[in-house]
């Protein structure tokens, strides 16, 4: 049986996630017992140590051709803040 | 007509437009009062699409050609994209989500002439198996209030099952058709990977991900199947194989086929009327002169732990796309890494957050060989088994579920819920279709469900076999007896 510690902190700053003070109460036991559960996998001996994919189809490739697209407009009018045909974030680097 | 136009199923209603009996515009009045008078106890629905629903069903009844879905009544999982209608995937991190485009299985349905009149609730990303992960609300079980009607398609079951839908979409990564399909006592369809398109479904593992019907009968999901598979371009794993035609084939049974059914160890744990239930289908498949042999899928007992490794990975890289950049929720910030873990913390519940970072853990480096690559063979070792047992066998019967439908709150700890994916997970890790019908109730008047599962592709097979023990069941036309919405009780 596999049981690695998590360390939250770290795995919730690569997720760009902030834990609330309550989550960081109750999660670490449940991550910790989630973790150890799916852990028995590594004690197992599978019959096979070839991977699973999906699909037994080969990939297709799109002929390079010019198709219609969603106009410019639709695409944007779901952006949370827009102008002169960009999306607009936030600065992306603190100016001192 | 004596009886209600929502009383009637898919093909039913659809044949009574055929027949000039009755105008697409009734129909669609007689769901818009049906959900007024009933969707506010069950709350099925997120969001209704009555104005369109009606204009639509005017321009379809003037049609000279008229589809195959004409008089079809449909409600749509709220993580299948619909251009123009709202799309919360039961977030509130896509809350005023309006997409501009529709999935290629909403495409078709409307192609065919069926009618949308609505999107329905579900956990949050389609993840949980009760609606309480929801973040709007909960949906209710239409047999019980009290109860959960399962998940993550429970609004889709609900909104069936409460005849407020002539049949719905659902999504099915781990058992988001089939389970919520048991826990309300309608038909649920999980087709093949790579039969139904997923583009426009909101990703959560795109390797498990399968869109599939919720009907009132076996017929009415053969036919809805039928319309939503086939080879879409815009998917890349889109199957290029045909579609037969499931619905006129459903008569041709064999009953030249073998079942394989569990052995008892398979069952441990498992609710006792659960058991007695499957016993009687067993039964049932004596008395049709249908042959079965015991089998053990010794495989099964790391599916859930392999599951749970597979789908939180794939679901933190999916999920990594809500930053709040381009569309859906962005939170207040000064600067850009701000926005980011501001959005993603307050746009996100806590069981997608759970996942994400269950997800990023086990990719992570250090971890990944232990936990995601172990799963990954893990996953080989299931579906190699599984190609074993169909040269032996046709067919797997199962339960749908460990436990007939719970109780709002019943399950807290989440090792809990998941252990409800027990008998369906094991066909989206191996890529079969699975069917979860009606097969009985409990003695409280609950109903319950059994799974068929079939090799890839075999869709058609399942729904013969499937019809056959539907009609063999007689179970058929119970749900239509739903009228308080309270539990009947003692029903058997």
């Amino acid at each position: 049986m596999l049981n690695m510690k998590i360390d939250l902190e770290q795995i919730s700053r690569l997720a760009n996630l902030e834990l609330t003070e309550e989550e960081k109460k109750i999660l670490p036991d449940q991550m910790e017992k989630i973790i150890s559960w799916v852990g028995q996998l590594a004690s197992l001996k599978t019959s096979t140590e070839e991977k699973y994919t999906p699909i037994d189809f080969s990939l297709r490739l799109d002929e390079d051709e010019i198709k219609k697209s969603l106009p410019q407009e639709e695409v944007l009018a779901m952006a949370p803040e827009k102008e002169g045909g960009f999306i607009k974030v936030p600065k992306v680097l603190q100016g001192k | 007509m004596g009886k209600k136009l929502f009383e009637a199923g898919l093909v039913e209603a659809i044949e009574l437009v055929k027949k000039g009996e009755v105008r697409i515009t009734e129909i669609v009045e007689d769901y818009i009062s049906r959900i007024e008078e009933k969707d506010q106890k069950i709350k099925a629905y997120l969001t209704c699409t009555f104005d369109q629903a009606l204009s639509r069903a005017r321009e379809i009844e003037v049609k000279k050609e008229k589809g195959r879905l004409a008089g079809a009544v449909i409600a749509i999982k709220d993580n299948i994209v619909t251009k123009g209608i709202r799309t919360t995937c039961g977030s509130k991190i896509l809350e005023n989500f309006i997409p501009p485009y529709s999935a290629t299985v909403i495409e078709r349905l409307e192609a065919e002439d069926a009618i949308i009149i609505g999107k329905t609730n579900l956990d949050e990303f389609a993840m949980g198996s009760s609606t309480e992960n929801s973040a709007f609300f909960p949906t209710r079980n239409p047999w019980d209030i009290e109860r959960v009607p399962g998940g993550s398609s429970g609004g889709s079951a609900a909104a069936v099952a409460a005849m407020e839908a002539a049949a719905a979409l659902g999504s099915d990564t781990g058992g988001s058709v089939r389970q919520p399909a048991a826990f309300c006592g309608v038909v649920g369809l999980k087709p093949t990977y790579g039969r139904v398109s997923r583009y426009g479904l909101i990703a959560f593992a795109s390797s498990l991900d399968q869109i599939g019907p919720i009907t009132r009968s076996v017929e009415d999901g053969a036919l809805l199947a039928e319309i939503i598979s086939g080879f879409d371009p815009k998917d890349s794993t889109s199957s290029p194989a045909p579609v037969a035609p499931y619905l006129a084939g459903l008569k041709d049974f064999s009953s030249e086929i073998k079942v394989g059914i569990l052995n008892e160890e398979s069952l441990k744990g498992v609710n006792p009327e659960i058991i007695s239930n499957y016993q009687n289908i067993i039964k049932l498949l004596d008395s049709l002169g249908i042959k079965w042999i015991k089998m053990d899928f010794p495989s099964w007992d790391y599916a859930l732990p392999c599951y749970y490794v597979i789908a939180p990975a794939e679901a933190s890289s999916n999920l990594a796309r809500y930053d709040g950049v381009r569309y859906g929720f962005r939170a207040e910030s000064r600067e850009l890494s701000e926005m980011y873990l501001k959005t993603r913390t307050q746009g996100f519940g806590s069981e997608v957050k759970r996942r994400i970072l269950l997800g990023t853990f086990t990719l992570s480096s250090g971890y990944y060989e232990a936990y995601y690559a172990k799963a990954a063979k893990a996953r080989q070792a299931i579906n190699k088994e599984f190609e074993a047992s169909f040269k032996k066998i046709d067919f797997i019967l199962t339960p749908t579920t460990p436990e007939p439908a719970f109780r709002f709150g019943e399950k807290q700890d989440p090792l809990s819920m998941y252990l409800q994916d027990y008998f369906t997970v094991t066909a989206n890790l191996a890529g079969i279709p699975g069917i979860s019908i009606p097969s009985g109730f409990t003695s409280e008047g609950l109903p319950l469900g059994i799974q068929l599962l079939g090799k890839a592709f075999s869709e058609s097979e399942l729904f013969k076999f499937a019809f056959l023990l539907e009609k063999n069941l007689n179970l058929k036309n119970n749900s239509s007896e739903i009228n308080s919405l309270g539990r009947r009780k003692n029903e058997k």
